[in-house]
C-alpha cells in the first residue's frame, strides 16, 4: 500500500496544483526583490517583512474577507533583471499594487507606469527623487526620504548645540545614496543656523580612511552625519577619531542604524546616534511591534530580532493593505489610481507606534525619530521624540 | 546527409547563406523575427530587446577580443560613453533617433581608440589592466561629471521618434533594436570574410608574422577597438532609449565581464557566437527564475530560498562551458549540424 501513498499523493498535487493559487477576489501584490547581488544582506529582510505583513492581514480575514497574494521574484539588484521581473509579474497577474528594488527601478519603469501599467509603486527606496507626486504620480516612499532624515537630525542638532553654535560635518559616499541628500541639506543647515564645517566624500567599504578622519581632526564638527554607508567605513572613522581624542557625536541613517553597527563596534557604539524612521523591534511599549513580535513568535519561533529593514518591508505591507482596504470600503474598483486616491486620502492613521500618525505628505511621510546607541544593552534606545518636519 | 551542394566558384565558396536550406532556415528565422512582435506578450518581447542590445555588444566585443584578441575589461564603459552621449544628444539639442544611433557610436569609437592606444605597447594582462583603468576613469566622470553626465541621478531619455512615430513602448523598440542587431551582423559577418577581418585575425594569431606579412599593427589594432566600441555606443545608445533612463549605477566592471562570458560561452572569433552567447547570457537567468515560480503554488517561500541557488548553478554552467567546450556554443551548434548533414554516415 505503501507505493499507492505516493502515488496517489502526487494525483492529489495534480489535481490541487492549479488551485492552489487563491481565487479571482484575491488582491495581488507584485515584487521584484533584492534576493541577491549586493543588496541582498537587506533585502531578504524587506522581502520577508513585506511577506509577513500581507500574511497577517490575511490571517486576520484579509480586506473585507478578499485575501491578499504576494508574488515576488529576485532580482539580484540590477535593474535590467528588475525590470524584466516586473514586466513578467505584470504580464501573469497583474497586481494592482508594486513593490520593487531599487531607485533605479522605479526610475526605469515610471514612463510606463504613467502610461500603461498604472500601478501603486512602493519600493525599498527612501530617494528624494521618486517622492515627486508630479513626475511619479504612482509611486510612493514608505518613511521619510534621505532628505527628510537628514532634516530630523539638523534640526536634533539645532536644539542641541555643543558649544555656543552647533557645527556639523556631512561624511557621505560618492554613489546616489550617498548624495542623494547632500543638497537639501546644505539648505537646511543654513535656515537652522547649523555651520557645515566639512564635507568628506569616500567610497562605499573605504578601508584606509586616514585622510578622511585627519579632515575632520582639522574641522572638528560637533556632530558628523553619514550618509550612503550600511558599515563600513563607519567603525574605523569613529575609532580614527577616537585616537585623536575628539568629542564628535556620530550619526547615521536608516542603514546604518541597524544592530549590525553596535555589535561591530562593541564598546565604541556608547553614544553613536542616527535617525530612523520605524520603532526598534525591541521596543517593548510599542501595540505595533507587540504584533510583529506576536507573529513571528508563531511563525518563525526560531527568530530572535528583525532589523529595520525588515520593518520597512513590514510597514510597506501595511500601507499596501490600508489602501486596498479604503478602496474596498468606499466600493472603489482596486485599481492604480483608486490606490493613489487612497493613499492621499490618508490622515493621521494611528500606526501602532511604528511610526507618529501617518499623513502622506507628496507621497512620503516626512518623520523620524533620533536614536541612540546604548552599547550596555546592545541596542538603540530614544534620544528624542518623533520629529516631524513642516 | 546533404547531396549535391557543389560549389563552381570562389565566390559561392565565400558566400554567406552558402546552400538553399541554409536560405530557407534564414528565410524562417527572418520571418519569425518579423512576426515576433506581433504574438509575443509584453514580457517576452523586453527580453528579446535585452537580448538584441546585448547581441549588437557582444558583436562588438567580440570582433575586438575574439578576432583581434584584444582583451578589453572596459566594454561596459565603451557602452556607457554611447548611452551618455545618446542621453545628451537626445535631450540638450533634440537630435532625432537615426542621427543620435550612429553619433553615440562615433564618440565610443573616439573613446575606444583612445583606451586602446596602449596596445601597441602591452597586451594580455597587461592590455587588461589598461582597460580596466578606461572603466573606472569612465565610471568615475559619469558620476562626478555632473554638468554633463547629471550625476548620480543620470539623464531620463525621452521616447525616440523614427519617422514622425514615438516608440515608446518595447514592441516598438523591438524594430530599431533588431534592424541594429541583424545589421550589425551582417556587417561583421562580411568583415570577418574579407581583407580587415582576415587582418585582425592575423593580429591574433601571431602579431610578429602579422606585421612581416605587412599589416601596420598599430592601425589594425586601434581599428579594431574603435570599431568594438562602436558597436558598443551603439547598442549603449539603444540602451539608453529603451531603458528611458541612463545612470552611472548602469554600468558597472561587472557589466564588462558579464561581456566578456557573453562571447566566451558563445564563443569567441566568431560572429554567430556573440548571438549565441547574448541568447544564452540573457535567457538562462530568466528560464532559471521562470522554474522557481512554477514551484511558487506549492511552496511559496521556494523563491526567497532558491534564489541563491540559481547563482551558483549560473556560474557553475558557466564553469562547465569553459571546461568542456572552450569554443562556446558555436563549436557546439556546429558538431550537432555535422552529425546531422553526414549522417547516418558518421566515420
Amino acid at each position: 500500500m505503501k507505493r499507492f501513498r505516493i502515488v496517489r499523493a502526487v494525483l492529489a498535487l495534480a489535481l490541487v496544483w492549479p488551485s492552489v493559487g487563491l481565487g479571482a477576489d484575491t488582491i495581488k501584490v507584485g515584487a521584484a526583490q533584492p534576493l541577491t547581488g549586493r543588496f541582498a544582506f537587506a533585502g531578504v529582510q524587506l522581502n520577508q517583512g513585506l511577506a509577513d505583513s500581507l500574511a497577517r492581514v490575511n490571517e486576520k480575514g484579509g480586506i473585507q474577507g478578499r485575501k491578499i497574494e504576494y508574488i515576488f521574484e529576485d532580482s539580484g539588484y540590477q535593474v535590467d533583471k528588475a525590470v524584466a521581473v516586473f514586466k513578467k509579474i505584470m504580464a501573469e497577474h497583474a497586481p494592482p499594487m508594486f513593490y520593487g528594488e531599487s531607485t533605479g527601478l522605479g526610475k526605469a519603469i515610471a514612463p510606463e507606469i504613467n502610461k500603461t501599467y498604472k500601478v501603486l509603486y512602493g519600493s525599498t527606496s527612501f530617494s528624494s527623487e521618486l517622492a515627486d507626486p508630479a513626475a511619479y504620480p504612482y509611486t510612493f516612499v514608505s518613511g521619510p526620504t534621505y532628505s527628510d532624515m537628514m532634516g530630523v537630525l539638523l534640526e536634533y542638532i539645532a536644539k542641541n548645540p555643543k558649544g555656543d553654535k552647533p557645527t556639523v560635518a556631512f561624511f557621505y559616499s560618492d554613489t546616489e545614496f550617498g548624495k542623494d541628500p547632500i543638497p537639501y541639506a546644505r539648505k537646511k543647515a543654513e535656515e537652522l543656523g547649523v555651520d557645515v564645517v566639512a564635507e568628506v566624500v569616500t567610497k562605499v567599504g573605504a578601508v584606509d580612511v586616514t585622510s578622511q578622519v585627519l579632515a575632520l581632526v582639522k574641522a572638528k564638527p560637533q556632530y558628523v552625519i553619514f550618509q550612503g554607508f550600511v558599515l563600513s567605513p563607519i567603525p574605523q572613522v569613529i575609532r580614527g577619531t577616537r585616537d585623536y581624542g575628539l568629542d564628535i557625536s556620530f550619526m547615521g541613517i536608516f542603514w546604518s542604524m541597524s544592530q549590525m553597527i553596535i555589535d561591530k563596534l562593541g564598546e565604541d557604539a556608547d553614544g553613536y546616534m542616527g535617525v530612523n524612521p520605524y520603532a526598534y523591534y525591541y521596543e517593548d511599549d510599542v501595540p505595533a511591534i507587540q504584533e510583529m513580535r506576536a507573529y513571528n513568535a508563531k511563525h518563525h519561533p526560531d527568530v530572535k530580532h528583525r532589523p529595520n529593514s525588515y520593518i520597512q518591508g513590514w510597514f510597506t505591507g501595511m500601507v499596501f493593505a490600508k489602501c486596498a482596504e479604503i478602496c474596498v470600503e468606499n466600493g472603489w474598483d482596486v485599481t492604480g489610481d483608486n490606490l493613489v486616491k487612497a493613499l492621499e486620502s490618508i490622515k493621521d492613521w494611528d500606526v501602532g507606534g511604528l511610526m507618529p500618525p501617518v499623513t502622506f505628505v507628496n507621497h512620503k511621510i516626512p518623520s523620524g525619530r533620533v536614536y541612540r546607541a546604548d552599547a550596555k544593552k546592545g541596542r538603540f534606545v530614544p534620544a528624542s521624540d518623533w520629529i516631524t518636519l513642516k | 546527409m546533404r547531396i549535391g551542394d557543389f560549389k563552381e566558384t570562389y565566390a559561392a565558396d565565400e558566400a554567406l547563406w552558402r546552400t538553399p536550406t541554409v536560405r530557407a532556415w534564414m528565410g524562417v528565422f527572418f520571418a519569425a523575427l518579423a512576426v515576433f512582435p506581433l504574438v509575443a506578450g509584453d514580457y517576452l518581447i523586453y527580453l528579446a530587446d535585452l537580448v538584441g542590445i546585448a547581441v549588437v555588444s557582444a558583436l562588438g566585443l567580440n570582433l575586438l577580443t575574439g578576432f583581434t584578441g584584444q582583451i578589453s575589461l572596459g566594454h561596459a564603459a565603451f557602452m556607457g560613453v554611447g548611452a551618455y552621449t545618446a542621453a545628451i544628444l537626445a535631450t540638450r539639442w533634440q537630435v532625432p533617433f537615426p542621427l543620435v544611433l550612429p553619433a553615440a557610436g562615433a564618440v565610443a569609437a573616439g573613446f575606444g581608440v583612445v583606451v586602446g592606444a596602449p596596445s601597441l605597447r602591452v597586451k594580455g594582462l597587461y592590455l587588461a589592466m589598461a582597460t580596466l583603468a578606461a572603466q573606472v576613469i569612465a565610471e568615475f566622470a559619469f558620476v562626478n561629471f555632473e554638468g554633463l553626465t547629471g550625476g548620480i541621478r543620470g539623464i531620463n531619455v525621452p521616447a525616440p521618434v523614427l519617422f514622425g512615430v514615438e516608440l515608446g513602448t518595447d514592441r516598438a523598440m523591438y524594430v530599431p533594436i533588431v534592424l541594429v542587431a541583424v545589421l550589425g551582423t551582417w556587417f561583421a559577418a562580411n568583415l570577418k570574410r574579407s581583407a580587415p577581418g582576415r587582418m585582425f585575425v592575423a593580429v591574433r594569431d601571431r602579431d610578429i608574422s602579422a606585421e612581416l606579412m605587412g599589416i601596420d599593427l598599430f592601425r589594425a589594432k586601434l581599428q579594431a577597438f574603435a570599431l568594438g566600441s562602436f558597436y558598443a555606443g551603439v547598442a549603449g545608445a539603444l540602451w539608453a532609449y529603451f531603458m528611458n533612463v541612463v545612470t552611472p549605477e548602469h554600468w558597472p566592471l561587472s557589466l564588462s565581464i558579464h561581456y566578456l562570458a557573453i562571447i566566451i560561452v558563445g564563443g569567441m572569433g566568431t560572429v554567430i557566437g556573440s548571438i549565441y552567447g547574448a541568447v544564452f547570457m540573457t535567457l538562462v537567468p530568466e528560464a532559471l527564475r521562470a522554474a522557481m515560480g512554477l514551484l511558487r503554488p506549492v511552496y511559496p517561500d521556494a523563491m526567497a530560498l532558491l534564489s541563491p541557488v540559481t547563482e551558483i548553478l549560473f556560474g557553475a554552467l558557466i564553469v562547465g562551458f569553459i571546461l568542456f567546450e572552450p569554443h562556446g556554443l558555436a563549436e557546439m551548434w556546429q558538431r550537432t549540424k555535422r552529425f546531422f548533414r553526414l549522417w547516418p554516415f558518421v566515420h
